[in-house]
């Protein structure tokens, strides 16, 4: 637990920093206050801070942290997945993150490492308070059963990865199953190329209007989203739009039709965007607002978000000329949740990144090879 | 008939015309007296000259004479005075500081007119709270204030945008294993 003691040792050490002009001091773990509740199915059992540096840069301090954490699984369930909460005390504006650590597979009693590394700018008069706060938000279970307070939907976040993992690991166990190693060989050698050739957009996301006067950037019109449908979505979209500028999209606003027989309460539309030579990207996701509204069957709804992304790719603007929209996740309001399957995915193949368990996959089969694959999947 | 010019008749007289006009003047004064008297004239005049033929050609030569011994007196009086010869200019007209101040202005006009007509990414202002990716992590900051969850040494990271304002990185930890996903948020 935080002490008064390692309080004043980090505030001493910092002030130490924000003295020695252009030199830089180690921060000592103190600094770091890891909080997880007392009945959590996870406990700290090792935490380290090596090569941590505080670094005085005029009137304000440079933090560099390396956090390296090892948890173990008290709990009976197997853990498929935790959300950490990571918040920057004296940074008052945008200093909240979190990490996940989804695809895990970590039973009752064995342990697992997790790493933060962090970077933060922050005024150096130094207070009491530790630098960071990292607070457990969730844990999901193989049973998709879930421990945590949730504050940043963790749970569907994971849950969806879970999903995802499920259908992934089983499309992979069947080719293993039908063409062998060689077959499975070849998927992840598929796999593997089309993660080299896609092409990543630089998005900056800010909340306000547009970047800057339209003087300088050109006229701002409304453009229409075209829309990729999958046969067996719960959700369809009707019909959006987004202003556009150049290279920068603001106010993405999106209506959908629940066309199930469930009530819908989260829905998040894929957006790919087209260059003027037609090449697509992914440019992010629309989901729906942040308190969630109970859509009932038959009902429509408008996802719409009052935010500004600008895109660039190799440091040039890439200009939108075209827009798709596709339903990427759905959250029934019994908490179970849809994703697009593989054969809906195959539509999108080149633009779509992989999924996390898919990265996992092609990951161990690059490091450790086919033999190493087929035995992880063979765990599930 | 048509009768030669004066200024034909009295060329003919001295014997200055071409073949082909003396020919054609010969035939004519063949058979006009008029024309055959006035080129007899022009003869009888030529004779009268002779006296004053050689008046003007001694005066000119001996002018002409002086006046080319007063040019070739004073360039030499010139070479004797200049000590050496002169380049024309004191410095190249293309010296190394003239060059460079033509070509760092030809470079401020180049690069006036990308920015002014080139398409310049949007930057956003400084102290407007925003979340980007960074050359190895991502990051939210407003003004001076920044926090940044950083994903060193991965070799593959994808990135996801959530358009209400979150920024999100997802890799494989090149130590544990684990994929892992970062997520830093607007406000």
């Amino acid at each position: 637990m935080w002490s008064n003691v390692k309080t004043l040792t980090a505030a001493m050490v910092l002030l130490g920093a924000a003295g020695l002009q252009a030199q830089d001091v180690a921060i000592p773990a103190g600094a770091v206050n890891i909080n997880l509740p007392d009945n959590s199915p996870l406990a700290l059992k090792s935490f380290t801070m090596a090569d941590s540096r505080a670094t005085a840069r005029g009137a304000a301090l440079a933090l560099d942290l390396h956090m390296s954490a090892t948890l173990r699984n008290n709990g009976a369930n197997r853990i498929h997945g935790v959300t950490l909460r990571v918040v920057a005390q004296e940074v008052t504006l945008g200093g909240k993150g979190s990490v996940t650590y989804p695809s895990l597979n970590v039973g009752p009693g064995e342990t697992f490492q997790v790493r933060i590394d962090m970077q933060l700018m922050r005024p150096s008069q130094v207070t009491g308070a530790p630098l960071v706060q990292v607070d457990l938000d969730g844990v999901l279970f193989q049973d998709l059963s879930f421990f945590g307070p949730d504050r940043l939907n963790s749970r569907r976040l994971m849950t969806a990865c879970e999903m995802e993992a499920q259908r992934d690991r089983e499309h992979f166990k069947r080719v293993l199953a039908q063409a062998g190693r060689a077959g499975l060989q070849r998927e992840m050698l598929e796999s593997m190329a089309r993660q080299s050739e896609s092409s990543q957009l630089a998005v900056s996301v800010k909340r306000s209007g547009r970047a800057v006067t339209s003087a300088a950037t050109g006229s701002e019109h409304d453009a229409e989203f075209a829309f990729l449908k999958f046969p067996d979505s719960p959700v369809e979209p009707l019909r959006g739009m987004a202003r556009i500028s150049g290279n920068e999209a603001r106010a993405p606003r999106i209506e959908v039709r629940n066309r199930s027989n469930r009530p819908v309460k989260y829905v998040e539309m894929g957006w790919i965007v087209s260059d003027p030579s037609g090449k697509q990207y992914m440019a992010g996701s629309l989901p729906s607002a942040d308190s969630d509204v109970i859509l009932p069957p038959g009902h429509s709804a408008r996802l719409l978000q009052e935010t500004t992304l600008n895109f660039s790719a190799k440091g040039q603007p890439v200009n939108v000329q075209k827009m798709v929209g596709f339903v990427n996740q759905v959250e029934f309001a019994d908490g179970k949740i849809w994703v697009p399957t593989r054969q809906d995915n195959a539509l999108l193949l080149g633009v779509l990144p992989p999924s996390a368990e898919e990265q996992r996959l092609t990951d161990i089969y690059r490091k450790r090879g086919i033999d190493a694959l087929a035995a992880e999947l063979g765990k599930f | 008939m048509e009768h030669p010019s004066q200024e034909v008749l009295a060329l003919h007289a001295g014997g200055d015309l071409g073949w082909m006009a003396r020919w054609k003047t010969a035939r004519h004064l063949a058979g006009c007296q008029q024309c055959a008297g006035e080129v007899a004239a022009f003869v009888e005049l030529r004779d009268m000259l002779p006296e004053l033929k050689q008046i003007p050609e001694v005066a000119w030569n001996r002018i002409a004479a002086d006046m080319r011994g007063n040019i070739r007196l004073g360039l030499a009086a010139g070479e004797c005075v200049r000590p050496s010869r002169q380049p024309e200019r004191d410095t190249p007209l293309f010296s190394g500081a003239r060059a460079t101040l033509a070509l760092a202005s030809v470079l401020a006009l180049m690069v006036t007119g990308l920015v002014l007509e080139g398409p310049t990414p949007r930057m956003a202002r400084a102290n407007e709270p925003m979340v980007q990716a960074t050359v190895n992590g991502i990051q939210s900051r407003s003004g001076d204030q920044a926090f940044g969850l950083m994903h060193s040494g991965a070799s593959s990271v994808t990135y996801t945008v959530g358009a209400q304002g979150t920024l999100g990185a997802r890799y494989t930890d090149p130590e544990t294993g684990n994929v892992t996903m970062t997520k830093v948020y607007v406000e």
